[in-house]
């Protein structure tokens, strides 16, 4: 059978590797990588209008620009959605360089092909080799005869928590420390010195023997003409200056002091804007049927009335004007094309298919030794069928595009995970070459997944180009959480066979919904000797988006709320129950030792208070969490969180704690009362009083403790501290009440 | 609360979406109200009574307040058998108790009310929400001007009519 080794070894990509940076990201015959990362050669005439135009600024390679002022700028290729990406990338280049931070600065990469994250993409093309676990082969064979259709929409993608596990190491760090390189042979050629003899620190060039010294800026012009070292050395952690250290974030100040420019924010120098709203079918693949604007045309403010086919837009003199005459458009749609209208319909779907595949059908997903034999002979069995919703990711920032069509080219203002995307996207959409569209992309308001993909963008388009004027589109809230892509639900059926002394010998787990990572599904570093899993397919309504942590959001908590109950049937501690599987991941163990150790685990509680365990590495990080749950009200109230990551080596402690902590608050805003149902074939809930957040009196304290393992692949941080919360708390429930959750969201069972 | 975070790539769908190769779609109705700039052609300002409808002078207080009530459907809407939104259907409020739409998660305040919303009580809390039901999730929309809220009652009022 396939192959469900835990073992990881270290892939080429993600160990910290050099050779992500000049001319060796591209697919040969894929087209994929147009302009690689840093061209071959040295490209500073092509580039440096584009990104170094400013009086006295010298860019010294792709990646580097000095100005007279000696302020280094990181020109950094992915986006910035409050995770800080932007900061840690620009940290790891000028670590390399012994830049002075205080006089770092970063700007976003230009979106015109000549900066792609070529590490990023190769991790989403050839994840096997970074875990080349057979089983997922075929998929990603699949996989990669799509991206070679695409023709680079994938370049500038920002997800997967990948940036600094990718770019920050293939990329940030190479074109640091060969910018430094170009420096120093600058100034031993004009100092006469030998280049080994030259050090540097905080933005300065130092000979000691000469007493010669020279800022960064002095050189950056001769430096640009010296030859890029294509594989310069990097540091060792013991030469680190600023990796591994909390440097406080590039954006902070003008975050503070509100200046920071968001998509929503655009305001384009020269042109008056118009404002359009828009509303779409219940579901994609509807369409307009009938429009009738007799009483929207009459009121306010309007410009334009448009019936798009597939949407209705609202142009008017302000955003307000527009939401407002949309409201009396009278809209039907085409009848719908799936049978699947409410929610009891959508899992009625998903019973349909477990019950056919039955005890063995289905795809195989992943297996090993012989599960029906180990549950024939099993002492003990148990089976359980767990039930989620689906989610929509809510970011703060409305969904927003400024769009302004004119002469054959085509300008947008949006935030984006994915600007190349948006292009090729925007090209299809309005039949404009892709060099004629420009894609600015200011920071996102968050997103979490939500801005992975571009309709909005090509509906803005669209309807700027209808009215030949610049439009800003914004969504309403409702039409955000009732028409955008989302966490699909699923149905999530389990057996287990324990043998006399409890150990777990069977493990065997269907479900119908499988998208990626496609190990998220797999108990892969639990030692278990026979193991099915299986996806028995089944139409969900809903479109599907990654929703941050992907399939690690729903099947983290399937797995370690199935492992509980197996601890419980084999009557051992879960803590312990676990230890003894993690035989074969030294690494994983010590991160659960280290959680149990922080939250005082076998220490009695108080009456009402108790604690649960769960484990999930996910993204390349292994975080193990505990939580403390007290139910003496008869409602949940989450006390604490203690949270044990492994990431291999964490660049910004600081910034990678506030990751974390944001994903065990997303993760329990979900399992609290993430809910979405369906009701007329479409959408049920609409904005933040039945879509609840966590609130600030019902986060608990959270304690993140990071481990450093050293030289294993780099993990990531925005995704992986969700995946274990939602399990810990339903597991410290059980403990508490004796009351197996099997089904979130959790609070509406406490009502 | 905490801050934003790194999102995952969802990829395959992500890409089986991206191949799909297809043509601009044509617009299939463009109605042009106007052009930015212009002066707006009888755009409507506070609506005044269709004459006939009433006695001369007369304004329709109802028909005023439709259009005042327009600030309201950010949250609400009162068509009959439309949906409940960040506020609930108001289709027939006047006469009916507090909090008696199935499909609306009314605040505990508000259910437990035990009001029966006439034009008094619908003044009165339209004038200041969560003075008049204390832990009601209708945080903003008050209606601060008297007349504009006797005119929205009126014409919620007249929803309830013949209903």
């Amino acid at each position: 059978m396939n192959d469900m080794s835990s073992d990881k070894k270290p892939g080429a990509l993600t160990k910290w590797s050099r050779r992500g940076f000049i001319g060796a990201g591209v697919l040969a015959g894929g087209g994929l990588l147009i302009g690689v990362a840093v061209r071959p050669g040295n490209p500073i005439g092509a580039l440096a209008p584009k990104v170094a135009a400013g009086e006295g600024e010298q860019l010294i390679n792709s990646w580097v620009k000095i100005d007279l002022d000696n302020v280094v700028t990181a020109i950094v290729p992915h986006c910035e959605m409050g995770q800080g990406t932007h900061s840690v990338l620009g940290q790891m280049l000028a670590d390399e360089l012994d830049a002075d931070w205080s006089k770092v600065r970063v700007e976003q990469g230009p979106t015109d092909g000549s900066y792609v994250v070529t590490d990023t993409a190769r991790m989403f093309l050839a994840p096997f080799t970074q875990n080349s676990a057979d089983w997922i082969e075929p998929t990603w064979n699949g996989l990669f005869t799509q991206i070679l259709k695409l023709e680079g929409s994938l370049g500038l993608i920002t997800g997967g928590s990948s940036s600094i596990r990718t770019t920050g190491q293939g990329q940030m760090r190479v074109a640091g420390a060969a910018a430094r390189g170009m420096l120093v042979g600058a100034a031993a050629d004009e100092w006469g010195v030998p280049a080994s003899e030259i050090e540097t620190r905080d933005s300065t060039l130092i000979h000691k023997a000469s007493g010669k010294s020279a800022t960064y800026a002095e050189f950056a012009t001769a430096a640009a003409e010296q030859t890029m070292d294509q594989t310069p050395k990097l540091k060792d952690p013991s030469q680190y200056r600023l990796i591994g250290k909390s440097k406080p974030r590039t954006d902070i100040p003008s975050k503070v002091d509100g200046s920071a420019q968001f998509g929503i924010d655009a305001a384009p120098e020269g042109l008056e804007l118009a404002y359009a709203a828009s509303i779409r079918p219940p579901v994609p693949g509807r369409r307009v049927a009938s429009m009738d604007a007799s009483k929207a045309k009459e009121m306010n403010g309007v410009l334009q009335i448009l019936n798009m086919g597939d949407f209705v837009a609202v142009v008017a003199d302000s955003y307000w004007q527009a939401q407002q005459a949309l409201n009396r458009v009278k809209v039907t749609w085409t009848e719908p094309e799936s049978a699947i209208l409410t929610t009891e319909d959508q899992y009625a779907a998903f019973t349909k298919a477990l019950d056919e595949a039955g005890a063995t059908g289905g795809k195989a997903a992943a297996g090993k030794g012989d599960v029906t034999a180990a549950l024939g002979s099993a002492a003990t069995t148990l089976e359980a069928e767990y039930k989620v919703p689906y989610l929509a990711h809510a970011p703060m920032e409305p969904i927003n595009c400024t769009a302004y069509v004119k002469d054959g080219k085509c300008d947008v203002w949006t935030s984006t995970q994915v600007p190349l995307r948006v292009r090729a996207a925007l090209s299809e959409g309005t039949g404009i070459a892709r060099e004629d569209i420009t894609v600015h992309h200011p920071f996102l308001g968050g997103s979490f997944g939500r801005r992975l993909e571009a309709v909005y963008a090509v509906m803005a388009a669209r309807v700027a180009q209808a009215t030949g004027y610049p439009v800003k589109s914004i969504w309403s809230r409702e039409e955000d959480t009732q028409k955008a892509l989302y966490r699909p639900a699923d149905i999530s059926r389990f057996k287990a066979g324990l043998d006399e002394g409890g150990a777990l010998i069977a493990y065997d787990n269907v479900f119908t919904q499988r998208d990626e990572p496609a190990e998220a599904s797999v108990p892969g570093i639990y030692s278990i000797p026979n193991t099915a899993v299986r996806v028995a397919e089944a139409e969900a309504l809903l479109p599907f988006a990654a929703w941050r942590s992907v399939d690690h959001s729903q099947h983290g908590w399937f797995i370690e709320s199935f492992i509980d109950e197996a601890a419980h049937a084999a009557g051992a501690d879960p803590y312990e129950y676990r230890l003894a599987m993690l035989t074969d991941a030294p690494r994983h163990a010590a991160v659960l030792k280290k959680v149990a150790e922080n939250s005082d685990w076998s220490a009695p509680l108080p009456q009402g208070r108790s604690k649960g365990i769960a484990i999930v590495e996910s993204f390349g990080t292994i975080v193990a969490q505990v939580i403390e749950v007290d139910m003496s009200s008869g409602k949940p109230s989450i006390e604490n969180v203690w949270a044990v990551c492994d990431a291999g080596f964490v660049v910004n402690p600081d910034g990678f704690k506030n990751q974390i902590e944001g994903g065990i608050v997303f993760g329990l805003t979900a399992a609290m009362y993430g809910q979405l149902d369906l009701v007329d074939g479409g959408v049920k809930q609409s904005n933040f009083h039945d879509y609840k957040m966590l609130r600030m009196d019902e986060a608990p304290d959270i304690m993140v403790e990071i481990i450093n393992s050293g030289d294993v692949p780099t993990g990531g941080a925005g995704e992986p501290g969700l995946p274990p919360a939602a399990p810990a708390l339903t597991n410290a429930i059980f403990a508490a009440t004796g009351k197996r959750l099997r089904e979130l969201p959790i609070a509406k069972q406490f009502a | 609360m905490k801050k934003n975070a790194f999102l995952a790539a969802g990829l395959l769908t992500f890409l089986l979406a991206a191949c799909g190769s297809s043509e601009p779609e044509p617009v299939v109705e463009q109605i042009v109200v106007r052009e930015p700039g212009e002066p707006a052609p009888g755009a409507v300002t506070p609506a005044v009574a269709d004459e006939g409808s009433e006695a001369a002078g007369e304004v329709d207080l109802a028909a005023l307040g439709e259009e005042a009530f327009q600030v309201c459907t950010g949250c609400h809407n009162a068509d009959p058998g439309g949906p409940s939104m960040a506020g609930p259907n108001l289709h027939g409020v006047v006469g009916s108790k507090a909090g008696s739409k199935p499909d609306y998660p009314y605040s505990e305040a508000l259910a437990s009310s035990d009001i029966t919303w006439d034009y008094a009580s619908l003044d009165r809390f339209l004038a200041n929400p969560a003075a008049f039901v204390e832990g009601t999730s209708m945080v903003a929309g008050a209606v601060r001007d008297g007349e504009e809220r006797a005119a929205i009652v009126a014409y919620l009022a007249s929803t309830s009519e013949g209903s």
